[in-house]
């Protein structure tokens, strides 16, 4: 698997190389690791607790959980598959979310899937989970939302002890 | 696909105060600066049989964005008005916030326990739509959440 892996020539590009240097990325991480981990935008995958996840959509909505096995099983082993369904139809809603256990099985489903056929509709295919842009770690508060709604933000109820949110878990890169 | 550097922003907001205090549910996205990614936060609070505020953040791909741009502009919830939507209650409120590209909602309404309650309401077609919007967002959430944490949501 991996052996046919595609491996994008292009050079990194000052901001990306930035990222690769970011503490984030523990030790060990190759140009070609860093190639396989980008996405079609050129952002930069991370791994979630038990694996890679690969996000698809334009799924027909009669698809099911084997036409999805079907394909994606071919490029590795399906650890989880979350294919929701239209709360209104019932047909399925048009995405899937699938876990691979390595990052060569993910990049494998996305060269070997983007932009092909499933069901006679031309589905995508990139990792759903990315490294932030350095120098942009989210918080911020609700800057610029408008018309928040009176009374919950009165005392006690956010930012409660100021407990932080939980990052991205961040570290493992197999 | 649509354009990735379009402004995109969303808010869901569920919550009441009561016996346990203020219980809640809420998730947002984000796009960030070149449309690359977003940061996407989850916090759920209840403290029903002590339990405490989970708050979760997370950076997702353009894919993941184009879907969800996807799935609001099917639903059509940009052409909808709150104004005949049940007014916040004791149970409670829910908001939804939205602004994709020009277009910009912010709707409050009551909590909807079920599908009888839209029927019942003086818009039960703008009120469907957001009931299901609703749903099938929340379904997106949860997934995500439960794929990249190992936790379950709620």
């Amino acid at each position: 698997m991996g052996d046919d892996m595609e491996v994008d020539d292009a050079p990194l590009s000052p901001q990306q190389e930035q990222e690769e240097g970011a503490p984030a990325a523990s030790g060990g991480t190759n140009s070609s690791k860093v190639a396989a981990m980008q996405t079609h935008t050129k952002a930069t995958a991370v791994r979630s607790i038990e694996g890679w996840i690969v996000m698809v959509t334009n799924v027909h909505e009669e698809a099911d959980e084997e036409a999805i096995q079907d394909k994606f099983g071919e490029f590795g082993e399906i650890k989880n598959l979350h294919l929701n369904l239209d709360r209104r139809s019932g047909y399925v809603k048009g995405y899937a979310l699938i876990e691979y256990p390595t990052l060569e099985e993910a990049r494998a489903a996305i060269d070997g899937a983007h932009e092909t056929k499933l069901l006679d509709q031309t589905i995508q295919v990139d990792f759903a989970f990315v490294r932030p842009p350095p120098g942009k770690t989210g918080g911020g508060g609700r800057a610029g939302t408008g018309g928040g709604g009176g009374g919950r933000n009165g005392p006690g109820n956010r930012n409660r002890g100021g407990r932080s949110r939980s990052r991205s878990p961040v570290g493992r890169d197999d | 696909m649509s354009a990735a550097n379009e402004p995109f922003y969303l808010r869901y907001y569920s919550g009441h105060s009561g016996r346990f205090g203020h219980e809640f549910l809420e998730f947002d996205f984000r796009v960030l600066g070149d449309g690359r990614s977003a940061t996407a936060r989850y916090a759920n609070n209840s403290n029903y049989r002590n339990d405490s505020l989970i708050r979760k953040e997370m950076c997702v791909s353009s894919l993941v964005i184009d879907e969800i741009k996807r799935i609001i502009k099917d639903s059509e919830i940009m052409k909808e008005d709150d104004e005949k939507w049940p007014t916040k209650n004791k149970d409670g409120k829910q908001e939804l916030e939205i602004r994709l590209g020009n277009d910009h909602i912010s709707f409050e309404t009551a909590k909807i326990g079920s599908i009888n309650d839209v029927t019942d309401s003086a818009d039960p077609e703008g009120l469907r739509v957001f009931y299901y919007l609703v749903q099938d967002l929340k379904a997106l959430v949860f997934s995500l959440i439960a794929l990249h944490f190992k936790i379950k949501p709620i």
